[in-house]
Order: C-alpha cells, then structure tokens, then sequence
C-alpha cells in the first residue's frame, strides 16, 4: 500500500471484514461509528504521515483492532443519543397528549412545544443541590446512579431492528428483564438512605409493587418464549411475522402484560411509590434539583423499554404483516412504541391510583391466575399444532 | 466471533449509560448556585420540624407474599427454561414439568386462601 493520497487512508471498508468484528450479523450503528472513525482516524494519520513520512502511527491509527475500538465507543454513543432523543420525544408526546385530555394545550415553547422538556432540563440543572445532612451518603448517590444508570441502559439495549442492537444473542431478552427488575431494589436502599419517612415508606412500597408484577410478568415472558421458541428478539420478531402478531392467540396476555408493563414503569395508576398525594413525593422527596429532573429522565426511559418490550412480545416488532421489514424498520417500530405509549398516556389520564392495599391482590388474584390462563392456551396451541 | 467478545459493546454501554447521571451531576455544579442555610439540611416533613429518625426497623405486612414471591420467582425461572427447550420434549417431560407447575400453583392458592386477612 503507498499510503499516499488521502483516499488511500479513509477507504470506508466493509466493518465487517474487520477481524475483530464482534457481531455475526450486520451491524448498522457500528458499521455508522466504523466509518466516523475511518474518516477522522484517517484523516488525522494522512495528516501525521504528511509531516512525519513513513511513521508507525498512522497505520496504527487505521489498523483494525482500532478501527473496531472506535467504533464500538462510536456504537454506544450513537445507542445512547438515539434512545434519549427517542425519549425526549415521548416526554413531548406524552405533556402534549395529556394537555389535550385534561383540555389544555400542553407545552408551547418550540415548534409544536418539542423544545419545552429542553428548557425544563436546564432549569433543574440550574437548581440549588439541597440535600438532608443526615443522610446515609454512599447509598443515597450510589442507589441514585443505578436507578438513573440502569433505566438508560436498558433502553439503550433495546434493539430498533434486526441491525440496530447491542446484543445480537438469546440472553439479549433476559437480560433486559433482568436489568428491568433491578431498579425496585435501588429504589429501596434510595427510600431507606434519604432518613425522611416519606421516602422510606416509598421505598417499601416500590418492592410491593415488584413482588406483586414480576410473576406474572415472567409467566408471559414464559409464554411468549414458548409460542416462538427462542429468546432471541429477532426470532421472536420472526416467528410473528411467519405466522401472526401475538396479540391474537394471546390477547389475555397482552392485557395482563400491559398492566404488567405499567407497573414496572411505575406510572399512574401504579405510581405507589411515588404517590405525590399522599408521600409528597415519596422515595424521591429528597432528590433535589437534577437529581429528580435525571430521575424523571429515567422514568421515561423505562417508559420506552416497557412499550418496546410490548411491541416485541405482542405487536411484532419491527416487522408489519404482510410487508416485512421495510426500507427503514427503526421507523416503524419507534412508531409503534408511540402507539402503545399513547395508551400508557391515556391510563394515566383517566384511571386512579391504585391503593396500596390493592396492589397484592391485583397482582397475586387477578393478574397470576390470568397469566397462568394464557399460559395454558398457549400450551394447549402448542400441543395443537397451531404453532 | 466468540461469546465474550460479542457483550464488549455491552460493557461499553454499560460504562456510558451508568456514567451519564453521575457526569451530568457533576458538569451542573459549575451552574448551580450554592447557598446552604440549616433548613436545607433538615429532612423535609411538609414544613414542620422532623420528629425522629427515619432509620429504623420497619415493619412491612407482606411478609408471607415475599416468601411466596421468592418460591415463584424460581418457578418463573424454570418454567422459562422448560418453555426454551419445550418442543424438544417427550409428552412424559412435557406432563413432568405441567404437573411440577400445577403443584406450585395449588400450595399458592391455598397460601392465598389461607392468610386472606393478611393485611393489618
């Protein structure tokens, strides 16, 4: 190779020819983050290589164990500012329907009211750090950064497409689930760290609510595994559009399972946790200025990764029936995830809060035993030969 | 490619996304303002002054749906694995694992039944 002009640095190769490529499939983030690098890295060794001639860096720089380093930075970074302007966007979407329903109009600032989360960020990034001086201070930051931290990992692992993921393997479901019903935990030790009795009694509602979903939720994750047999969402996505959406066969699951899905994001009417008219705000009461504007964040991101896990399990994915994956499946699915918040949106408008001597009984009498029914159609279409 | 090289991006999402509150509290401290008084550092009961600690042993009333809940849970784990591997079954290990199932779901229902007046 002569290294000499500059289209001889930046090549553009196929990401996935490079030898330390992590995926067997194509990947489209990393392949977008594998060309930045080749640009930059490129022109930035063309650069070197026309001062110092001949030198060792510069083909280091395009070598591709560096290529592949960059692009998987370049991959996470691209997830992450995807999924928060995703978020951002469903911040607007759900202030701009609930102003509708409550006969108001919502936010104004910006064209169609999109920059008025922008400028409540910023103002609670500009707020005082008020904080209780008796506070158990590891665990009310730590407990903090893994609620926050944990929320926008999830949502960063959910995958738009069959080549928008971060986890190309079976345990990708699971392990979202996983990271999924790690927050109540967090949410406790935060309610137990802050020494304010709002917050405590928030915090031992917040592991309530999970003992009461989780259950049901697992079964129906149970049930879907069983109907597509595999855990890997892109066969989920798959089978669904081999033979139909999963809504069909088991429409009780996909009631329960939105329940399920309301709780585990903790909106109203699950909001127990929180429940601003009784607990002030309650784990969350002394989380101050950003620390409550990046905990509202985080409600929102697990917002997103609920409506995705339902448009996966139940809505199929990012594939329409019929048609397949179209030109642009991120589309189509992002716009089916705005579909099913639209309903989270309208519970929250409409429906009460659940009081919190309920919420065992909703969940151990009435969502378990339903969860258990679909289980047993599905068992029953399985053994049938339907699936 | 192997299986510990394809969760790297993981690990690196991980480290990004676990970061973002952390670094996004600490950029804020160059653009908030900072005038602490001694009412800031009480704990905030709705304006009176706080009686006591919050850091006590509490009493919580579901005890016996967390026991049942950590029993399910593993019930949800297996069930999850026999639904993975579910057609590569013979009927007997299909009934093995319905009846396994069935088992569990009888003991919860008489749980339930049981401690109705569980609560307060």
């Amino acid at each position: 190779m002569g290294y000499s002009g500059l289209l001889e640095w930046v090549k553009f190769n196929n990401p996935m020819d490079n030898a330390y490529y992590p995926y067997d499939v194509y990947n489209l983030p990393y392949d977008a983050g594998a060309k930045l690098w080749e640009l930059l890295g490129g022109l930035l060794g063309w650069l070197i290589n026309l001062l110092v001639p001949g030198n060792r860096l510069s083909t280091w720089l395009i070598s591709d164990a560096v290529v592949n380093a960059f692009a998987i930075i370049f991959l996470a970074v691209i997830l992450f500012a995807v999924g928060f302007v995703v978020n951002l966007t469903m911040i607007w979407e759900e202030r701009k329907v609930l102003g509708r329903m409550m006969d108001r109009r919502g936010t104004k600032i910006g064209p169609l009211g999109y920059f008025q989360c922008l400028g409540d960020g910023l103002k609670t990034f500009m707020k005082e750090n008020v904080a209780p001086a008796d506070k158990d201070k590891k665990i009310y930051w730590w407990a903090l950064s893994l609620v926050i931290g944990s929320s926008v990992l999830i949502a960063c692992m959910v995958p738009l497409s069959h080549r928008w993921f971060v986890v190309d393997y079976s345990t990708g479901l699971l392990l979202i689930f996983g990271i999924f019903a790690l927050a109540p935990f967090f949410i406790l030790c935060a309610g137990w760290a802050q020494n304010n009795k709002y917050s405590l009694l928030g915090g031992i509602r917040a592991a309530t609510l999970m003992i009461s979903y989780e259950i049901p939720m697992l079964i129906l994750l149970a049930s879907v595994v069983l109907m597509a047999g595999s855990f890997n969402i892109n066969d989920i996505v798959n089978a669904q559009f081999d033979t139909m959406w999963y809504i069909v066969p088991q429409f009780i699951g996909f009631i329960v399972f939105v329940v399920c899905a309301i709780a585990e994001s903790e909106r109203v009417p699950f909001d127990l946790a929180e429940a601003e008219a009784e607990l002030v705000e309650g784990w969350q009461t002394e989380y101050a200025g950003m620390k409550w504007g990046l905990i509202m964040l985080g409600d929102y991101f697990r917002g997103y990764t609920a409506c995705a896990l339902i448009v996966i399990l139940y809505l199929g994915g990012w594939m329409l029936p019929g048609i397949g994956a179209t030109a642009v499946p991120e589309l189509v699915f992002l716009l089916k995830i705005f579909a099913v918040f639209f309903i989270f949106i309208w519970a929250r408008a409409s429906l009460p809060r659940v009081r919190i001597d309920q919420i065992l009984n909703i969940g151990w009498k009435r969502l378990m035993p339903l969860s258990v029914v679909n289980l047993c159609i599905v068992l029953l279409l399985k053994m049938g030969g339907v699936f | 490619m192997s299986l510990v090289v394809s969760y790297i991006p993981l690990v690196v999402l991980a480290v990004l996304s676990l970061g973002f509150a952390p670094l996004a509290w600490w950029m804020s401290r160059f653009l908030r303002p900072n005038r602490p008084t001694q009412w800031k550092d009480t704990t905030y009961e709705c304006g009176s002054v706080p009686i006591g600690e919050a850091h006590v042993q509490f009493r919580f009333q579901y005890y016996l749906f967390a026991i049942i809940f950590v029993v399910f849970d593993l019930v949800a784990t297996f069930l999850l694995v026999w639904t993975l591997a579910f057609s590569g079954f013979t009927a007997e290990a299909k009934m093995w694992g319905l009846v396994f199932l069935g088992i569990l779901l009888v003991g919860v229902a008489y749980a339930l039944k049981k401690e109705e007046f569980i609560w307060i």
